[in-house]
């Protein structure tokens, strides 16, 4: 990312529409549209689903037998046809091009769903010794189907690094902040409707995510922004956008920081391509640590990754990844976790964490005004800024957890089943908007051109930040906090 | 700003001392954060009990 997502951001907290709000329509317009099928009516279940494969004909079908008469590939252009209609109508209120978007959403669209069906081909994705059986064959590199994130990232970053006009070109799709919202505002129905099976589980879940924002505010900043002043020699006006997108949440906070702080506009935007870089590093490297170390420790393992990967995009999508590869490992032994529980703590710490964005902005804000840019009374840091930059599509993630929570808890056994079928539908959607952030994220790191901006020094913070001090302590407390605890067993 | 010449601010900065304000918040901060996390773990060992 260079001056293209940060900016789009800066300028959007301007815009009555923008990212944040359309995800609060969208994402409850799917979820919606999903509940249906609790009325008998299935409106979304021509949507395509994949699956592991050997022979490509198989790879995709739709998502309700229902719909069986439809083939994999007619599902599939009917969910780009949705996602096409539903994102050009967001791009019109965003002031974009539409009709330029529409094209390069196209062209975005599918190659992030074929890195998707990629991902699914057996000899990546199976992983037991009976998938091995079931698709004849003798080897994989057992990444589970959700490696196709991964091969949608890759993608993204050799376009970016080794086509960078034919990125810049996609430019106009690659919304990865819009994408990720959306995701997680359906994800909230997902997760309430899976947490309403173990409340208690659940309510310990929310109570360790309040460990996060102290660690993440309190603890992570402090630090880090004191290692970039002292040890760096950065000034202030870097430090706190730096320190805020190490420690909280990448681009929303070091934009909010920046803003409040009246730092330059390039601070932040430079600030922001350095979280979505290391982003992308630690999407490729923690979920596979975290199987290895942290398999029978699964939730310590979803804290892990939602207090170490700094931007919700890659956060929650590095948490889905995390979930097949424990699940899958626990499987091989014998122990089959009920889905969703990994992927919804790091959800819940992410979402926990950026519900203080407004908070923390405005309490800078309000030191830097008073204190040390001193401002003229006109210009300090006003209460109305917690609002503003509070990110708002965390009220569309609570809007359908209330929903999705209500609907689980006073529904019958019947009808109990129709609404977990109804929850799977939804979940097409949000694994379809997740490959969409993968993808737009792997475009807009280019590397290179990052360097030359002057990334060096910056990312020297990074790197001693996050490898000496992050990454332990995130750990530390996720031990402290989730250490014993289980995701309850599936069936 | 040209990207060279963000660069070379970011290469040339001359450090800035912490200022007694920027110290109140870093120890401030992390002070709150350590008491705040001790009484949580203390809360979680209670309800875990």
């Amino acid at each position: 990312m260079t001056d293209t997502t940060a900016s789009r951001l800066q300028t959007a907290t301007r815009l009555t529409i923008n990212e944040d709000w359309l995800s609060v329509l969208i994402g409850p317009l799917v979820f919606g549209l999903a509940l249906a099928s609790l009325g008998n009516v299935d409106l979304l279940g021509w949507a395509a689903t994949t699956k592991v494969w050997t022979d490509p004909s198989h790879a995709l079908a739709p998502f309700a037998p229902s719909y069986g008469a439809l083939s994999g590939l007619a599902a599939l252009f009917a969910t780009y046809l949705a996602l096409l209609l539903v994102l050009s109508a967001a791009a019109a209120a965003l002031k974009a091009d539409v009709r330029r978007f529409a094209l390069t959403f196209s062209v975005t669209f599918w190659l992030a769903y074929a890195s998707w069906i990629l991902g699914s081909y057996a000899h990546l994705a199976a992983v037991t010794p009976a998938d091995f059986s079931k698709y004849g064959i003798s080897w994989s590199l057992r990444l589970t189907n959700e490696g196709g994130y991964i091969i949608a990232l890759l993608l993204g970053l050799i376009i970016a690094n080794f086509f960078p006009r034919f990125a810049a070109w996609l430019n106009e799709a690659i919304r990865p902040e819009l994408y990720i919202k959306i995701a997680i505002v359906v994800l909230g129905g997902v997760i309430a409707v899976t947490a309403a099976g173990k409340l208690n589980l659940a309510s310990t879940v929310f109570l360790r995510g309040i460990a996060a924002i102290i660690e993440a505010y309190l603890i992570y900043w402090a630090v880090i922004y004191f290692i970039a002043r002292q040890y760096f020699g950065f000034s202030r006006e870097w430090a706190a956008p730096l320190a805020s997108g190490i420690s909280i949440c990448g681009v929303a906070a070091a934009i909010a920081t920046g803003g409040a702080i009246r730092a330059r506009p390039q601070v932040a935007v430079l600030v922001s391509s350095l979280v979505v870089v290391f982003a992308v590093i630690e999407v490729l490297i923690l979920p596979f640590l975290a199987q290895t170390f942290l398999a029978h420790e699964p939730l310590v393992a979803a804290s892990w990754i939602g207090l170490s990967v700094k931007t919700d995009g890659a956060a929650v999508a590095a948490g889905g990844i995390t979930e097949a590869l424990i699940l899958t490992k626990n499987a091989a032994e014998g122990i089959n976790y009920q889905p969703g529980w990994i992927l919804g703590t790091t959800a819940t710490i992410k979402v926990f964490i950026d519900l203080f964005i407004g908070i923390w902005a405005f309490i800078l804000a309000h030191i830097w005004t008073t204190y040390i840019n001193v401002a003229k009374p006109s210009s300090r840091a006003k209460l109305v800024e917690i609002y503003q930059r509070f990110p708002k599509f965390i009220l569309g993630f609570i809007l359908t957890f209330i929903i999705g929570l209500s609907l689980a808890l006073s529904l019958g056994k019947a009808q109990a089943a129709q609404l977990t079928a109804a929850i799977g539908e939804a979940n097409i959607f949000r694994v379809t908007f997740f490959i969409l952030t993968f993808f737009s994220i792997g475009v807009l790191s280019n590397f290179r051109k990052l360097w030359e901006d002057g990334l060096g020094k910056l990312a020297a913070v990074y790197v001693v930040s996050l490898f000496g001090f992050v990454i332990w302590v995130g750990l530390a407390i996720s031990w402290l906090f989730f250490h014993g605890i289980k995701p309850p067993l599936a069936g | 700003m040209a990207d060279t010449d963000l660069r070379k601010e970011i290469q040339e900065q001359q450090a800035e001392p912490l200022l007694p304000i920027e110290k109140k918040l870093i120890v401030g901060s992390l002070l709150t954060g350590v008491v705040l996390l001790a009484a949580l773990v203390v809360v979680n060992l209670f309800l875990g009990s």
